[in-house]
């Protein structure tokens, strides 16, 4: 038991739960399907609708905005990009950041090239961008991308600011302020030194996790651990370790470990048994169009609506290769 | 492709596409607004409630509470009934699996949530089948204590006994005082239980219980409930002071330096006779 919830006020449990982001989605929901439904099915409909989010399917097919609004949706979309594709990494395929981006947007039709560009980054270290990537080095940067791409943008503007020494002066005075960085670029060529002090950098990044509470951040012992690696560090020294460290992919609890990514054998026997059931069935008999002889059957006999009667095949076919999807589906 | 996991999504995916998309002429009765259609379907209220219920619950996943909650109300009628309201719709046995949820929604120690669930239980049952008064008979409210017994598990001889002391005659109207006396005891006894498990794991840690140290924490446990006087408050001090570590440890520091028995005790015995020390502190009903 966590007592700490039991002391909350109520709005800020709902808040810290994001309980009224999901309520505001199930009504906007509902009002879409409003003309579907009877009104009892209402709580037929929420059941649905919150067993959908408990169990993450819930941002397939949803807008980027949608998908990236609360640290569960965005863990759900993780999960489910790898569920999905995980067939690339099995068959050993390497894919361009574009190709990638074009399985991002099969599940988030609206889903933005930045940060699917700025994933590949992390892989490729900015240079070559149109380089192949094994699925599980985009997978594990793009999770560090994506869930924490608030506290990344904010260490980021740390990190050059630190760069170019601002916040070692923190009083600089108009004319000194262009000398200053161009002073201090030198000195750390001079010392042929990349990056940025480590303890300094992990002050500043504690002060950025203080700022974005209410964003998903890495949890502060991790990056400690990170960053006191090295006495000095670059952010994309940063980055990879963030993304390769299995303490933060085991925080975030989308992924397995890069080890067990390509295990799930429930899946795999499931994908057996439909392989060896559909070759079966296609053999046999077809398993679809079973239900549909009987309804052609009721449209023909009603000679009255001769006018609809004669839209409906296409929508009524439309509805019917939908069927043999989710039949093919399941 | 896609097993289980992948329904609901596709089953909320495809709502939305067929939404969007199907040129599917509607019937023009069905073209409510947004607006009527939620009054129609009592959406305010029951969202409310929902809500009501989550805040004063405080789940740890508020989603799957969400989820069981939606799911448990079942086809509501339209016009925004009140959760308790729909029960006299419902025959005996859904009308106590209903109570019984309702009971479960919240721990009994978390006071203002477990009391209000307990109410609405209450009313839940005595709202009476078509035939019957309003009122809750012995007979259902035997059911229900053997209901949440048997769903946490208690062993049939401990239950058995326990309902025996508070159980009414079938034929009798229970009072609130008496059922909430009912539930909460029967709640109690199961933490009672697993925390006797617990202390038998430490004792069992390398499973080697020893009798005689088991004996020792059995009366140690027995001295401080039995002897204690419950209506003075100053007792329940009295009593967890004597399971401090001090005195415990004294206790079984003193069994462990006798002679072992070497004679281990299993862990139905050790709960049974933990069990029927907290038997002996129930009221009997009759």
């Amino acid at each position: 038991m966590n007592p700490e919830r039991l002391l909350q006020s109520a709005p800020e449990y709902l808040a810290q739960r994001h309980v009224l982001t999901y309520m505001e989605d199930a009504l906007t929901q509902l009002l879409e399907h409003k003309d579907d439904l009877e009104p009892t099915d209402v709580a037929r409909f929420f059941a649905d609708y919150f067993t959908s989010v408990s169990q993450g399917t819930h941002v397939l097919f949803r807008d980027y905005s949608f998908v990236q609004c609360t640290p569960h949706n965005r863990a759900s979309f993780l999960r489910l990009f790898w569920r999905c594709f995980r067939t690339v990494a099995k068959n050993g395929d390497l894919l361009t950041m574009k190709e990638y981006h074009c399985l991002l947007q099969m599940l988030c039709p609206d889903f933005p090239m930045d940060l699917t560009q700025k994933a590949a980054r992390i892989v490729l270290m900015d240079d070559a961008m149109d380089c192949h990537m094994s699925f599980s080095d985009f997978l594990y940067a793009f999770q560090i991308q994506f869930y924490y791409s608030e506290f990344l943008e904010s260490a980021a503007a740390v990190y050059q600011e630190l760069l170019t020494g601002k916040s070692l002066n923190t009083v600089i005075v108009p004319t000194s302020r262009s000398a200053t960085p161009r002073h201090r670029q030198p000195f750390n060529d001079s010392a042929s030194l990349e990056g940025v002090e480590a303890p300094q950098f992990y002050q500043c990044l504690e002060n950025v996790c203080e700022r974005l509470r209410h964003s998903a951040c890495p949890p502060l012992p991790l990056l400690g651990e990170i960053v006191s690696s090295a006495p000095r560090l670059t952010f994309y020294g940063f980055l990879m370790a963030l993304a390769k460290h299995t303490g933060i992919n085991q925080n975030i609890g989308a992924l397995p470990d890069k080890a067990d990514l390509l295990v799930d054998e429930i899946l795999d026997s499931e994908l057996e048994k439909l392989v060896a059931q559909i070759s079966a069935c296609s053999i046999t008999q077809p398993p679809a169009p079973c239900p549909l002889p009987p309804r052609e059957i009721i449209r023909v006999a009603s000679p009255k609506k001769t006018l609809p009667s004669r839209r409906r095949p296409d929508l009524e076919s439309d509805g019917s290769a939908e069927e043999t999807d989710s039949s093919e589906n399941s | 492709m896609a097993p289980d996991w992948l329904h609901t999504g596709i089953a909320m995916a495809d709502r939305r596409r067929a939404a969007g998309s199907s040129p599917v002429p509607r019937p023009p009765q069905r073209q409510t607004s947004g607006a009527d259609f939620l009054v129609q379907a009592g959406v305010r209220t029951m969202m409310r409630e929902a809500v009501l219920k989550l805040v004063e619950t405080r789940p740890e996943d508020p989603v799957a509470f969400l989820a069981d909650y939606f799911g448990r109300l079942g086809p509501g009628p339209a016009g925004g009934a009140a959760a308790a309201d729909l029960c006299p719709q419902l025959p005996g046995q859904l009308r106590l699996g209903r109570a019984l949820w309702y009971l479960k929604l919240a721990h009994h120690s978390q006071r203002t949530a477990f009391n209000n669930n307990l109410t609405v239980a209450y009313d839940c049952l005595s709202a009476g089948g078509k035939k019957k008064k309003p009122g809750l008979n012995g007979k259902l409210y035997t059911d229900l204590l053997t209901k949440i017994c048997h769903e946490g598990d208690l062993p049939k001889e401990i239950s058995s006994a326990l309902l025996k002391k508070i159980q009414c005659r079938d034929h009798e109207a229970v009072p609130f005082d008496v059922f909430r006396y009912g539930v909460v005891t029967c709640f109690v006894m199961m933490e009672f239980r697993s925390k006797a498990d617990t202390l038998f794991n430490i004792l069992d840690e390398d499973s080697q219980s020893d009798q005689r140290v088991c004996q020792t924490v059995l009366d140690t446990l027995k001295e401080a409930l039995v002897a204690s006087d419950l209506s003075v408050p100053a007792s329940y001090l009295e009593a967890g002071s004597k399971l401090g570590p001090d005195c415990l440890a004294v206790a079984m520091d003193r069994a462990l330096l006798g002679k072992k028995t070497g004679v281990p005790m299993s862990r139905n015995e050790f709960l049974k006779e933990a069990c029927s020390l907290f038997l002996d502190k129930v009221k009997p009903m009759h």
